[in-house]
């Protein structure tokens, strides 16, 4: 009991797959620290993370259908499960296909395997948190270990300006967050989600500034982390010095549980104050896909166009929280799932090709189709999947995406977003240009991939393809995420 | 009793200057240093809102306590970032590192 009165459900069983990743990252970092006593393999700590990753995911799948509670701070629902799958799977392919890379190019394995699986523990409860204390915890959980792993690459000093450019933009935005969740509870008399609803729905016609005013401040902090335009100007080159795994985790999870905590709280606890948000977030929707894919144009680095693509994309997801309702937040998950997958391969395929050659600029990528054209055909699939071509993931999720956003009476927003799906297409071609069109500049020996390369890029491949043609299973999933959410 | 007000305008004030600092410091350190002015404004906020609008519950002293403490976290974690730096560069003028552009 609280309190209040309320009855609180302890059952700790409810967080165990996430017990399960903090221990293992723990056991990690305290194995590391004997690492010549016990004589460890290099296979043993990835080994490790994959299989603490596994047995949670194994565990989440216990509560497909639940829906209760932990303390009346963690919901356990089948949204909590969508994503506690879709994040644990994600940073399992990031492991998979970059355990070499780590290897050779991170400095501290060890915690960096353990940040990785706090970080998505802390992006799980982003996305579980029925609190706002739990929701900003989480996130922090979630910032401190990417502000860390962001500076780990070694022998890079652009690693450091990286972190430290993410760090200090990151406590203001944080600070910009609080302010208006402050803001928030002032108005609404507490931080518990349903009972902010409850209270926002009872009208709130004399705190109006101050409820604006924390709107404001709150789609800025969580747009931030979503790397929204105007809050992304650290994105790129927190891309860019990052260590490339972690550049695929940026743009993977912690994107994702952005999306997941404005889903939260947009069609939670905010949605009776729709009248003033709405507009803010269309705006931020335009300017996000506008500013992204047109910046994206000129970029040299992979990475960095990897990265303002990855705004821009952000801009498309948006859309779907400027016309909330079922159908666009279950066109949202399945979008959101259809560009984790799509991105990943993409970005596996850049880490092998850098694993191969340590370069990352795109005229650097000329001829790959001849030295390796099973890695051409992976970045040429998640490249035109990521632009919305036909037959492809991308096509089908942002087609699904855009109709929902239609039929929430924005029309014109998604003009504007076909118009940068194309112009999108038109610096993903300048890669396959490159790889496609012209003699590779180096050695034109053949060379191959490691096998765990193969394996991660290849189940990339396979899912890019099957979801463009038969996505119903993942449907059917975010589907089911969106019940719970609304309901 | 002091009006809730006079403590919303001294957090509002307190968060102002943080901000300005944040965009006025070329300083990491001094930066570091504006955003814990911006938060305590935040934590002056949520324990002036906790005892005015829900004596009975607390959740924003608790709040409170957990922005002091996360804060503290982040100035570690943030300083050991600008330790790296300054021993790469000898220098932690956040204009002069600037390797990253565009």
């Amino acid at each position: 009991m609280d309190v209040l009165g309320n009855e609180l459900n302890f059952q700790y069983e409810l967080l165990l797959p996430e017990i399960v990743l903090a221990v293992t990252a723990m056991l990690i970092v305290g194995l590391d620290a004997f690492r010549t006593e016990l004589n460890l393999g290099r296979r043993t700590l990835p080994g490790l993370a994959i299989l603490g990753l596994v047995i949670a995911g194994g565990l989440s799948l216990t509560w497909i259908d639940s829906d209760t509670d932990f303390a009346r701070l963690i919901t356990i629902d089948n949204f909590t499960t969508f994503f506690r799958l879709l994040f644990i799977a994600t940073a399992l392919v990031i492991i998979v296909g970059s355990w070499e890379y780590i290897e050779r190019y991170v400095a501290h394995n060890a915690e960096f395997y353990g940040l990785l699986l706090l970080s998505t523990a802390g992006a799980i409860y982003m996305a579980a948190a029925r609190d706002l204390l739990t929701a900003y915890l989480a996130l922090e959980v979630l910032s401190f270990s990417l502000y860390t792993i962001v500076s780990l690459a070694r022998n890079d000093q652009r690693s450091g300006e990286a972190a430290l450019k993410y760090v200090l933009l990151g406590g203001v935005a944080s600070a910009m967050l609080l302010y208006g969740l402050s803001l928030l509870y002032g108005v609404a008399g507490s931080t518990q989600y349903p009972e902010i609803a409850a209270a926002l729905s009872a009208g709130v016609e004399d705190v109006e500034l101050p409820l604006l005013l924390g709107l404001v401040l709150i789609v800025g902090g969580l747009g931030f982390k979503a790397s929204a335009v105007p809050f992304h100007m650290y994105a790129p080159d927190a891309y860019e010095g990052a260590p490339l795994p972690v550049t695929a985790y940026l743009s993977a999870t912690s994107k994702a549980a952005a999306m997941a905590l404005f889903l939260r709280w947009f069609a939670g606890p905010l949605l009776p104050a729709i009248d003033d948000w709405q507009w803010m977030i269309a705006v931020v929707a335009v300017a996000t896909m506008v500013l992204g894919n047109l910046v994206a144009l000129q970029q040299r680095n992979i990475k960095r166009l990897l990265a303002y693509s990855s705004i821009g994309q952000v801009g498309f997801m948006l859309m779907a929280i400027v016309t909330i309702s079922e159908v666009s937040a279950s066109a949202l998950l399945l979008h959101m799932g259809g560009y984790l997958v799509t991105n990943l391969a993409v970005f596996m395929a850049v880490i092998a090709f850098y694993n191969q050659t340590q370069k990352e600029d795109i005229v650097e990528f000329r001829g790959l189709a001849q030295t390796n054209p099973f890695l051409a055909l992976v970045m040429t699939a998640g490249l035109f999947s990521l632009a919305g071509m036909p037959l492809l993931a991308g096509f089908l999720t942002k087609f699904i995406l855009f109709q929902s956003v239609v039929d929430g009476g924005y029309t014109w927003l998604v003009m504007i977003a076909l118009i940068m799906s194309t112009v999108s297409l038109y610096y993903y071609l300048q890669v396959v240009k490159q790889m496609y069109l012209y003699e590779p500049s180096g050695n034109p020996a053949r060379w191959r991939l490691s096998p765990t390369g193969y394996l991660a890029t290849g189940v990339l491949l396979v899912a890019t393809v099957v979801l463009g043609i038969y996505a119903s299973p993942l449907y059917t999933a975010a589907d089911r995420a969106t019940v719970a959410l609304f309901s | 009793m002091i009006p809730l007000e006079n403590f919303l305008l001294l957090s509002a004030v307190l968060f102002g200057i943080g901000f300005y600092g944040v965009l006025a410091r070329r300083s990491a350190i001094l930066i570091l240093i504006s955003v814990e002015l911006m938060l305590a404004g935040v934590s002056i906020n949520f324990v002036a809102f906790a005892s005015y609008l829900d004596p009975e519950a607390f959740s924003g002293l608790i709040f409170a306590l957990f922005v002091i403490t996360v804060a503290a976290a982040e100035v570690g974690l943030a300083l050991g970032i600008v330790l790296r730096i300054f021993r790469e560069r000898r220098t932690a003028n956040v204009d002069a590192i600037d390797e990253l552009k565009w």
